[in-house]
Order: structure tokens, then C-alpha cells, then sequence
């Protein structure tokens, strides 16, 4: 008998079948507006700006990337495009393989929600593409329309866009990336992104 | 080293700064963890619906797990089965020699832990490089992870510093934290880029998708998933969450558990490979099953590895995870250890406080004290002293007159047994504690001449 069917076979006459599953939950009534959202961003350690109209959002952005003068280059994806028009930025270049990212320090990419009670921005796998740059990039700048912040986690999953998780990756990314594994104190920009800046933006 | 937890913590966290220094670091962990629990109205009600869903998934463990590998392998993952540590280590071994991987980068899992994989994959020449921070550090310092969360929660920055000196060419006396995690950034960023292979944990799967979820704070699950062309994914059977709204509330406990933050900072569903790679995923029973079978101890297969337990449990700030000798410390340790931990496992239950902490931060809610209590009445061998002891005990405390007898005994004894010294049979004990003060006279004795003195 293979490993999998064993190991079947023994859960099978483990279990019983016999204990019903929870009424769905139902979570506190809480905010889930842009300045709650805003918040719980800052509380990760990241920054937010606006909501700006998106006409704003270009000059904005063009500010925050004047004042980190950025060694490296500056890359947004095409929804990110989209909605700022021409910056000092540049479109990612198209089937770029992950190990040519390592140079990017600024990457600009479109959320596809926010999540009010933890501050977290969903990022679609379709937009976050290639996969590795908003991990490999020294800075992360991420855009969400103040519509797509939902109150909590449960309602997140309720919203995910149509066909998320048939692509490779959903994440959710709160804050800048973070240690405390030396004396329990507090280090950003372990592996991912040292700083991560939420623009929000009102369609 | 020694067989008796008490023993093995003097030897590996021995008291001084160090020891009041980790005190401290894990039961302010503990405190940011009430402070999230309090903040958060939801808190208490998702901690009885975690802990209901998980009962649920666990009594359908076989139809959850089908699904799930249907869903995952829907999606393009190849999903294999391991029935105990040594076919994890075959299966991880011969995918990565397959695919000739040489180099290959780990995120942070207790289960490769627990199955002792570094240690085979090296031997078959692979280089394994432990990319979360805190395992990076015990693994230049050749020792195990002391900490589910912070595997290097034992170690002072001096020793970090020095170790990084050493290893990594970092400044020499540098040891400011921001600059030495700087240090271990860029050396294993250099590695991330030229590995062939990452292999992670899993903190859940999702049956309904066919996802894994992986989280981190630190972003290395994630830069191992995105860079090399295979991803190998190693997961406890138990794992399995039915539903996306299920994976809600446990995702709503786990940080807020673990440090307080209400999430961390990188929470992926991983569902399929990426365009071009491949996503095996390894489901591991290692006597998972025997402790599902058992309805004693069903419940500890709902933990989700949060380490609340430990930093909240006296005896674990006191003696390090070093102490409990194998891969899970504290009391979550304690309660899986003797089903998964081998010999060291089998007598932790008796290194336990009972003060039932551990229980009330769960966010499962699994009954760890009750558990404990459990593994001391029927699993764990006894001790010859104890056994003796416990006859002795029947007997004296059987009849008055020997009862009477054993009181006086102890009260002559007792300026004798106070004193430290070899011979004393409780110098052990004695070592942090002192005896009650000496009662002058029996409790029948008192209560005899109160009643005299009223009657006067």
C-alpha cells in the first residue's frame, strides 16, 4: 500500500464523521474607511498618503520618489501606469525574469484591497508580477482605491477579484519586512522591502 | 547530555543576565499578545470558533486532505505523502536530486525540524542555507532553534555580533541589531539568488483552493517562492483548514498570538506553481495519526504553532527551549513530545507547572495543562523514586497513628532538611526555594489547645 493511501486508511479509522462544523462566523461591526485602513498601516510600520484624486496621485508619487533620490531603478506595473500617467518611473519590462530585479529600488505596483482592522493590501498574483520584485525591492509603493477597503480579514476573503486564487500567488502585505529575532527588537527591512508606502486614491 | 529537563536548562541557559534577558524578551511577547487580544473585540469569540472549526477538520481529516490534494493538484502542484520523518527526507531528497539541485534556500518549518532534514540534505551534499534571521543565526552557531518564533531568543547580541563577525565578515564589536540584520541581509541575498531549490513549511492549506498558506514577517518564504524553478512544500497532515473563511479566523488569531501584531507582515495562498516552476507539496503523518486515533490527545493537532504557550510558561522562561531536546519546546513541547519527540519527549509532561497559563492564551484553545496531565497519568514511564514514593505515601497517610507518627518525623526532621548540602535528598529542590517556616506543633495540637483556651 502507498504511503498516501496508509495514511488514509488510518485517519479513516480515526475519525468518527460526528462533529458539525461552526456556524460561519460573525464578525464585530468595525470601520473600514480609508483613515481606519490608514491607521493600521502606520501601526505596521508603513506610511500612508492621501486619498488623493487621481489626477493628484502622479505628483505625489513623482514627490515621494524625488525625495528618496533613488540609486537604482524605478519600475510600475501597468495598472500602476494607468493611474499615474509619466513620472520617473519605468514600465516592467515584459517576461522579465525574477533574477533581473535585484537592481530595483523602487517598485510601484496597484492593490487590490485593504484591509481596515490590520492595515494589510492585497496584492492580486496578475498585478504583483514577476512574482519576486515587490520582495526584492528596497522600497514598495502600493495603490488603493479608498472602494476596495473592506472592515476586516473575513471580508477581504469575501472580496478577493474573481479568479485570484486561480493564479500562483495572493499576498497580503502589512507594513515594510521585519525582524525582532535578535533580543526581541524590532528591525525593518529584513529580507523584503525596508519601506512600504500606501497611496490611497478616490476614483 | 542530562536525561532531566532541570538539569539540561542549568546546563544550556544558565542563570544570569542571559536567562533574565530571555525572561524577558518572551513574556513581552506574551504582554503585546494580551494587549492585541484585548484591542481586538473578536478576539475570545474567534478563539471558540478556531477552536470548533479545527475539532470539525480533524474528525474529517480524510475528506479534507482528498480535497485539498485534488484542489492543489488542480491547480498544478504535485502533492506526495510521507508516513513518518525518514520518507520525508527520502521525498525532499530524491525531488531535489532530480531536478539537480545543489543550492537550496529554507524558510522557517518545525516539521523539517522535527523530521531532522538539514542534516540528511547535507549529507547528500546539498548545501541548505535557513533564511529566516533567527535560524540563520543557530545555524552558523551549529545548534538547534530554541523558540518556535524566535529560534535565537537564547543568544545576546555580543554573541550575535561575534558569530557574525566570525561568519559573515561583519564589523568587528559591531552589535547593534539594524546593522547585523543589514549584515545577514545581504549575505543571504547573494544566496536566495543563486539557489536552485527552496524548500518551506506551510502554516495552513486550504482543502476548498488547494492553497498553501505561507507567513512571515521577514519576506524570505516569499523570496525563496518566486526566484529558483522549484519549490518543495513540507506540511504537517494536520494543517488542512475546509474553507478560505475558515483560514480568516485562524489568520485573525495567529499573529495577534504570536507577537501582537493583528497580522504579519507577508501572508501568501500559494495555489499552483508560477509559469515555468514546479510546487511539490510533502503531507507528513509522522504519528499524527496515532494522536488523532487517540481522543485524549486529539486536540493537540489543532495547534498552529503561534508559540503563545511558551511565552507565557514559567518553566520555558526559565529553562529555554535547549532544555526540552527536541524540536518543539514549551508546553506544546511537552504535550507532543512524548508521541513525536522520540526518548527525549517521554518525560517532559513531568517538567510542567500545571499552573494552566498555557491553556488560557491558546488561541485553539487546546486543553495543554489537562493534556499534560494526561501524558503523567498514561503515557510517560515513571520513575522507580516516584513509584516507591507514592507506595510510602499510601500507606503512612492509610491509618491515623502512622499519619501522627510521619508529622512528628517531619517536624524533627525539618531544621535538617532545610539545609543545603549533598546529602540533603531535597538540595534540588531547594536550590530555588525555601521550606515553610517550621509550624512549632501539629495541627491537632494547635487545634486542641484553641478549643482548650476558648473553653477557659
Amino acid at each position: 500500500m502507498s504511503s498516501r493511501d496508509e495514511i488514509l486508511a488510518r485517519i479513516r479509522s480515526a475519525v468518527a464523521h460526528a462533529v458539525e462544523a461552526p456556524e460561519p462566523f460573525e464578525p464585530a461591526r468595525r470601520r473600514g474607511d480609508f483613515a481606519a485602513f490608514a491607521a493600521q498601516v502606520a501601526a505596521a510600520g508603513g506610511a500612508a498618503l492621501g486619498p488623493f484624486r487621481a489626477a493628484e496621485a502622479g505628483a505625489a508619487v513623482t514627490d515621494l520618489c524625488r525625495k528618496w533620490s533613488p540609486a537604482g531603478r524605478v519600475l510600475a506595473s501597468d495598472a500602476a501606469l494607468l493611474c499615474l500617467g509619466s513620472g520617473p518611473w519605468s514600465p516592467i519590462p515584459a517576461d522579465a525574469p525574477p533574477h533581473s530585479l535585484a537592481d530595483v529600488e523602487v517598485a510601484i505596483l496597484c492593490g487590490a484591497l485593504g484591509v481596515a482592522e490590520n492595515g494589510a493590501v492585497g496584492l492580486d498574483g496578475r498585478e504583483a508580477r514577476p512574482r519576486a520584485l515587490f520582495v526584492l525591492c528596497e522600497r514598495l509603493v502600493l495603490l488603493v482605491e479608498t472602494r476596495h477597503v473592506v472592515p476586516d480579514l473575513h471580508a477581504a476573503f469575501a472580496a478577493l477579484p474573481e479568479g485570484a486564487l486561480a493564479q500562483p500567488h495572493f499576498t497580503f502585505v502589512a507594513g515594510p519586512s521585519k525582524t525582532a529575532d535578535i533580543e526581541g527588537e524590532l528591525v525593518l527591512g529584513a529580507h523584503g522591502a525596508k519601506e512600504l508606502v500606501v497611496v490611497g486614491i478616490d476614483v | 547530555m542530562s536525561a532531566r529537563l532541570d538539569e539540561r536548562a542549568a546546563e544550556t541557559l544558565p542563570h544570569g543576565p542571559r536567562l533574565a534577558a530571555h525572561d524577558a524578551a518572551v513574556f513581552a511577547l506574551r504582554q503585546k499578545r494580551d494587549a492585541a487580544g484585548r484591542a481586538e473585540p473578536d478576539f475570545e469569540r474567534l478563539r471558540e470558533q478556531a477552536r470548533r472549526i479545527k475539532a470539525h477538520a480533524l474528525d474529517h481529516l480524510d475528506v479534507q486532505l482528498e480535497r485539498f490534494e485534488a484542489s492543489a493538484q488542480r491547480a498544478g502542484a504535485r502533492v506526495h505523502f510521507a508516513a513518518d520523518a525518514a520518507e520525508l527526507r527520502d521525498v525532499v531528497g530524491q525531488l531535489l536530486a532530480r531536478a539537480g539541485a545543489r543550492r537550496v534556500v529554507k524558510s522557517k518549518s518545525m516539521l523539517t525540524e522535527e523530521c531532522g532534514l538539514n542534516l540528511h540534505l547535507e549529507r547528500e551534499g546539498i548545501e541548505v542555507v535557513d533564511t529566516d534571521l533567527g535560524e540563520r543565526i543557530v545555524q552558523l552557531g551549529h545548534e538547534p532553534p530554541s523558540h518556535i518564533l524566535m529560534p535565537a531568543i537564547h543568544r545576546s547580541r555580543a554573541d550575535i555580533g561575534a558569530l557574525f563577525e566570525r561568519e559573515l565578515g561583519s564589523a568587528p564589536g559591531d552589535t547593534d541589531p539594524g546593522r547585523l540584520t543589514a549584515a545577514a541581509r545581504r549575505d543571504l541575498r547573494a544566496r536566495f539568488l543563486g539557489a536552485d531549490a527552496a524548500v518551506t513549511g506551510a502554516n495552513f492549506a486550504v482543502a476548498e483552493t488547494g492553497s498553501l498558506v505561507l507567513v512571515t514577517n521577514e519576506g524570505n518564504a516569499d523570496l525563496g517562492m518566486a526566484l529558483p524553478k522549484l519549490h518543495v512544500a513540507c506540511l504537517g497532515i494536520e494543517k488542512v483548514v475546509p474553507t478560505l473563511a475558515d483560514l480568516a479566523v485562524f489568520l485573525r488569531l495567529l499573529a495577534r498570538s504570536a507577537t501582537g501584531q493583528p497580522i504579519s507582515a507577508y501572508t501568501s495562498l500559494v495555489t499552483g506553481p508560477r509559469p515555468g516552476a514546479e510546487l511539490h507539496v510533502v503531507l507528513v503523518d509522522n504519528g499524527r495519526t496515532k494522536l488523532l486515533a487517540d481522543h485524549r490527545h486529539r486536540s493537540v493537532l489543532s495547534c498552529i504553532r503561534c508559540g503563545a504557550c511558551l511565552n507565557t510558561c514559567p518553566v520555558y522562561r526559565r529553562a529555554g527551549g535547549h532544555a526540552y531536546g527536541w524540536a518543539l519546546p514549551g508546553p506544546i513541547g511537552s504535550v507532543l513530545g512524548p508521541a513525536l519527540g522520540g526518548g527525549a519527549g517521554a518525560a517532559l509532561p513531568f517538567s510542567s507547572t500545571l499552573c494552566g497559563s498555557c491553556s488560557a492564551v491558546c488561541p485553539v484553545k487546546i486543553d495543554l495543562h489537562d493534556q499534560l496531565v494526561a501524558w503523567r497519568l498514561h503515557g510517560a514511564p515513571r520513575g522507580a523514586g516516584e513509584i516507591w514514593l507514592a507506595r510510602a505515601a499510601g500507606v503512612l497517610l492509610a491509618r491515623s497513628w502512622s499519619y501522627r507518627l510521619a508529622g512528628r518525623a517531619a517536624r524533627a526532621l525539618w531544621p535538617l532538611l532545610g539545609r543545603a548540602g549533598r546529602a540533603n535528598p531535597l538540595a534540588g529542590w531547594l536550590a530555588a526555594r525555601e521550606l515553610p517556616p517550621h509550624p512549632g506543633a501539629s495541627f491537632r495540637a494547635r487545634f486542641a489547645a484553641r478549643a482548650r483556651r476558648s473553653a477557659e
